[in-house]
């Protein structure tokens, strides 16, 4: 194990480094998953470029109909966030499940996203707002949704000289809610079974489906959006029965292995029950809110 | 050897350690200042015996390169308390007689410290406690009393902080 560290001051200067030292140079952030990797001998960079500390990938943008999140951002900051307390709840409930406190504080969700991993906690829900991502590289900036960004297990369609620098989603319309579940084989510290991500609004004057996003992660190569259980919802009265029919959906759609934390059987029995229930969350809070 | 300056400040002394790029907080932290406090396990960040104090806020200092840290303030079990000024934490934690093997209890304080930081004046319920503390295992299964001794702790700071 021996490398060079590199502390570019700017992201022009990190994608000039990458350049210069490709293939051998790998991204470091908050080194959660980086470190540990080398120290498994699973990648043996000679040359790390810390982009920790880049400026301006770390703030959380509102605008009038919008969020951008720094690709840098830490889990604890999103945790912390007044703004994602309300119908974004989505994201804090994910945010609070990544690790323990101490790699919270330090792990970026840009790191969770480019890594890839079909267990990723924060990918369901960018995917259930339907986010996309802003990348710099050596010929410009590109825009690509989360969903075409990610193409398999550790794999995505980022080039190894390439930068996320930010993720975008559009605020959700009125009567709308969003939530998170996750299951594993115990509650802390742990990398999920399956996990759930649900956004759900309802038509403006009837208890009808608009619009649904599923995204469920750890059940499939890559997590994924279960667009026939989505399509089967939209207009369909939002209640016990077809959120039990978009669960079997939702599992039917799924592709789980068999592993150490659970058999592909116990998964997609997981993805039927959760997708039911964090529906079921969506549809008390919106209720919730307008009382 | 490529071996780099680094400048930290530990414990509110200035630092200048020459450095490996591969070397971790950690291991700059025993093997170079000598801060022997901050303990080694898993080296996965699984455990948290390791968490120190980056700039205030906890973080596993196993899995963290020394040369990503330059210029930052780090914070170590020797740093918040002496033995005739112990902090809060540090008084209940003996108090409540919440140290079994004691192997965890450098993390267990700072995680907690870093958390009661965070929310001042905060008296947090036992639940809240137990999530705080989530990334710092004890294998003594020693919980219970970890778990009086942070709210002990909290109450004591809570209380002094509303005096002031």
């Amino acid at each position: 194990m021996s490398f060079d560290l590199h502390r570019p001051a700017t992201v022009t200067e990190a994608v000039d480094l990458a350049q210069r030292f490709a293939p051998t140079a790998r991204y470091v952030a908050g080194g959660t998953d980086t470190v540990i990797q080398i120290n498994r001998k699973k990648i043996d960079p000679a040359h790390l470029i810390d982009v920790a500390c880049l400026p301006g990938m770390s703030e959380i943008t509102e605008t009038a109909d919008a969020f951008a999140l720094g690709a840098l951002t830490k889990y604890r900051s999103i945790e912390t966030h007044p703004a994602f307390r309300g119908n974004l709840r989505v994201l804090l409930e994910a945010a609070s499940v990544v690790g323990g406190h101490q790699v919270r504080n330090i792990a970026t969700i840009g790191g969770n996203i480019v890594n890839a991993s079909p267990a990723a906690d924060f990918v369901p829900p960018l995917l259930a707002l339907d986010a996309s991502l802003d990348i710099t590289g050596p010929k410009g900036r590109r825009s690509v949704a989360l969903r075409d960004f990610i193409v398999g297990p550790g794999r995505t369609n980022l080039s190894p000289v390439e930068i996320v620098t930010s993720i975008r989603f559009t605020k959700l319309p009125a009567r709308s809610a969003t939530a998170f579940l996750k299951e594993g084989r115990r509650r802390a510290m742990e990398i999920s079974v399956v996990c759930v991500a649900a956004c759900l609004t309802l038509e403006a004057s009837t208890s009808r489906c608009a619009c649904v996003r599923l995204a469920i992660g750890a059940a499939s190569p890559k997590a994924f959006r279960p667009e026939q259980a989505e399509g089967y919802l939209i207009g369909k009265p939002a209640g016990n029965e077809s959120f039990a029919e978009a669960g079997r959906l939702a599992a039917e759609a799924s592709s789980p292995i068999s592993d150490v934390r659970a058999s592909a059987g116990y998964r997609r029995g997981l993805v039927a029950v959760m997708v039911e229930r964090a529906l079921t969350t969506c549809l008390q809070r919106i209720r919730e809110q307008n009382q | 050897m490529n071996r780099k300056i680094l400048n930290i400040v530990v414990n509110g002394e200035s630092h200048q350690v020459l450095i490996e790029p591969h070397w971790t907080l950690l291991q700059v932290l025993r093997n170079e200042i000598g801060m022997m406090g901050t303990k080694e396990n898993c080296l996965e960040a699984e455990c948290g015996v390791c968490t120190v104090l980056l700039d205030g806020k906890a973080i596993n200092s196993c899995i963290l390169l020394a040369g990503q840290v330059e210029g930052c303030s780090i914070t170590t079990i020797e740093g918040i308390g002496d033995p005739e000024h112990l902090h809060p934490l540090q008084e209940a934690f003996i108090e409540c007689g919440a140290v079994q093997c004691g192997y965890c209890i450098p993390g267990m304080i700072l995680t907690a410290k870093s958390f009661l930081d965070e929310n001042p004046g905060c008296r947090p319920s036992r639940d809240e406690i137990r999530e705080a503390i989530a990334g710092t295992l004890c294998r003594c299964t020693g919980y219970r009393k970890i778990i009086d001794a942070v709210a002990t702790a909290a109450d004591r700071i809570a209380l002094s902080g509303a005096k002031q």
